[in-house]
């Protein structure tokens, strides 16, 4: 106890927030796919460090003391941007202005502009992973960020980032495959929250969600009940579940349904705000994609292998 | 526990918070007001939904303005349906900030549904946050929060220094207080700004729910201890201060002996060390705690 109070006391002056000096750049993300992106780019020249665990909702997370910590040893940050992150991006970003190399990985799809959706006047929709062609400009932003940051490994970089990028040309040439064996008239995508706008777009999918585009307004009656004669009236088999929402609105979907004498199943859990466990095929974001992909093209009649792109799938049926 | 420069802002920052709340807060627990700072987290939203409406932007200050005047409104409004609707206060704040509430999800649905407006998104601050944001204060870099909450403590602590007479008539008699030549109301709308301000600037600066705690529990702890209303507010703001420097300590110690290797939230973790505060008062206090009591007799059979 007196140790503390000594620290207590003595914190301002002697302990500053620098870490020992390591060779490996330390960066700092908010979310998962930013985190595989920076890992696949950097190899072994970083140690990453993902803030919002899986499963959990980004719009909600709160840091802890040692969240901030970890921001505040890292070389760089990375961040999604559009307010993913809600109030964590502000504070971000005033530490960009304190000199800390911060990058929003949207940055350039916001400045090239036409790119982003808007579903209000100021208002940017956040959840660009979901169209692989989205995320590939995120890694662009990654490689530039940490080349500024190492220069010395700068073809390193370019080198990785080529690679991933060829990785992600095939991912995105098999969900517009898969997606399109749907038969037409079905190719509607009902899920818990408004994130997958990006995926429709790309990939030729009409998108409904039922919560807006933050998971914290409530769905009203109306809103159920007009999606429930949707899905009747289309006859749409499936609508899906998500990792980081809860699921008792797409509940009272299938029961509404049900109601009306169409039977309608929920077709899986997708991934949507994150990944899935780490060390996991769906805990990285080309598994994220695959797994997406490949339970929506299967859910609403298309065709997909069960094992996904690279047969790494695991239990894509179960829920 | 390796303590670094930010955990020192941080602790600052949760004690000048805490005793910037527990005083005010002494006088909403004597009127039976304790609940003015829950309510007034769930009254902002029509004040957040107005501000985004008129300006169109979700950015801090109209939305802090916003919340500020709803705040305002919530204790003027309360004043009003206690006294000319004749029920008790606590009845009174549920009727004015559930419908508020209310009113703010209708104009959020009807015109901002599109966006998030919730308040844990636009206005609520986050205690770990603060030393990621400084302002210079002559040659010292100081977080903004900081800086607010200092504002805030000094001028709740020379209203209740001016005012301290006043005050404490109108806090235990009114009637008497009008009788003797000054306006209770009166006295009762300064108190009500002072928690309004309090609450709206920690609310934006650090989150609402060390406020919620630091409004009633110090105090509390206090009122059990004395009677006297200088020391009762002496009290709550040590105990409100120690409650923010254990509560820090506790978010990053605490988390490890249950085998999690991230630290807590230290709002949530200044909340419950108020709380165990609160629980060895009533148990230990010498004149009114439960085994203080037995204790105080025990002594006293004893030298009799």
């Amino acid at each position: 106890m007196k140790n503390m109070m000594m620290l207590l006391l003595f914190g301002l002056l002697s302990l500053t927030g620098k870490a020992e000096e390591g060779e490996k750049m330390k960066v700092a993300v908010t979310v998962g796919m930013i985190g595989d992106v920076v890992a696949n780019v950097a190899g072994d020249a970083a140690e990453v460090v993902t803030i919002i665990g899986s499963d959990v909702d980004p719009h909600l997370y709160r840091p802890t003391r040692n969240d901030v910590l970890k921001f505040q040893q890292a070389d760089v940050i990375f961040y999604n941007g559009m307010m993913l992150e809600g109030k964590m991006g502000d504070v971000l970003m005033r530490m960009s202005r304190r000199g800390k190399p911060v990058y929003p990985v949207t940055e350039e799809l916001q400045e090239a502009g036409g790119y982003v959706l808007n579903t209000d006047s100021d208002h940017l929709d956040p959840h660009v992973w979901m169209d692989v062609k989205g995320w590939m400009a995120a890694v662009d932003v990654v490689e530039k960020g940490l080349s500024k940051q190492d220069p010395s490994r700068k073809a390193l970089f370019a080198k990785n980032a080529a690679a991933y990028g060829e990785q992600l040309k095939e991912l995105d040439a098999y969900a517009g495959k898969v997606l399109a064996t749907i038969p037409e008239t079905q190719r509607v995508l009902v899920t818990a929250h408004d994130a997958f706008s990006y995926m429709g777009r790309a990939y030729g999918l009409r998108v409904k969600g039922i919560q807006g585009l933050s998971t914290e307004s409530e769905a009203g009656v109306r809103d159920i009940e007009d999606l429930v004669n949707f899905l009747v009236e289309y006859n749409i088999p499936a609508v899906f579940v998500e990792s980081s929402v809860a699921d008792k609105n797409v509940r009272a979907l299938v029961e509404g349904a049900k109601a009306k004498g169409h039977q309608v199943i929920i077709g899986g859990e997708l991934f949507s705000d994150a990944m899935g466990k780490p060390g996991t095929y769906e805990g990285t974001y080309i598994g994220m994609i695959d797994h997406n992909a490949t339970l929506i093209a299967r859910a609403l009649g298309g065709e997909a292998p069960a094992g996904g792109m690279q047969n790494k799938l695991m239990d894509v049926e179960k829920y | 526990m390796i303590w670094m420069e930010m955990d020192t802002w941080i602790v600052l920052v949760g004690v000048t918070c805490a005793i910037a709340c527990a005083l005010p807060g002494c006088f909403l627990v004597l009127r039976k007001m304790s609940m003015m700072g829950d309510a007034i987290s769930h009254a902002v939203l029509p004040g957040l939904a107005l501000a985004f409406l008129i300006t169109g932007s979700r950015s801090s200050l109209p939305m802090f303005i916003g919340a500020a005047v709803v705040g305002l409104l919530t204790a003027v409004f309360t004043q009003w349906v206690s006294q000319f609707g004749n029920v008790d206060r606590g009845a009174a704040m549920g009727i004015v900030f559930t419908i508020l509430f209310a009113l703010g999800l209708i104009l959020i649905v009807q015109s901002a549904e599109k966006v998030d407006l919730d308040a844990s998104c636009v206005l609520l601050g986050n205690i770990e946050w603060t030393p990621q944001d400084l302002m210079n204060i002559g040659p010292l870099e100081i977080p903004r929060a900081l800086v607010v909450l200092a504002s805030v403590m000094l001028l709740n602590l020379l209203v209740i220094l001016f005012f301290f007479k006043e005050l404490r008539i109108a806090a235990f008699d009114p009637e008497l207080a009008t009788t003797t030549g000054f306006n209770a109301q009166v006295m009762h709308y300064l108190l009500m700004i002072m928690v309004a301000v309090t609450t709206v600037a920690s609310f934006e600066a650090v989150g609402s729910i060390i406020v919620i705690a630091m409004l009633v529990v110090p105090p509390c702890c206090a009122w059990m201890m004395t009677d006297r209303l200088g020391v009762m507010l002496f009290l709550s703001a040590v105990f409100g201060a120690l409650s923010a420097v254990l509560g820090h300590m506790a978010a990053i110690v605490v988390p490890p002996w249950f085998g999690f290797d991230d630290s807590a939230s230290t709002s949530g973790m200044m909340a419950t060390v108020a709380g165990l505060l609160f629980m060895m008062v009533w148990i230990f206090d010498p004149r009114r705690g439960l085994l203080g009591k037995k204790v105080g007799k025990y002594i006293l059979n004893r030298s009799a």
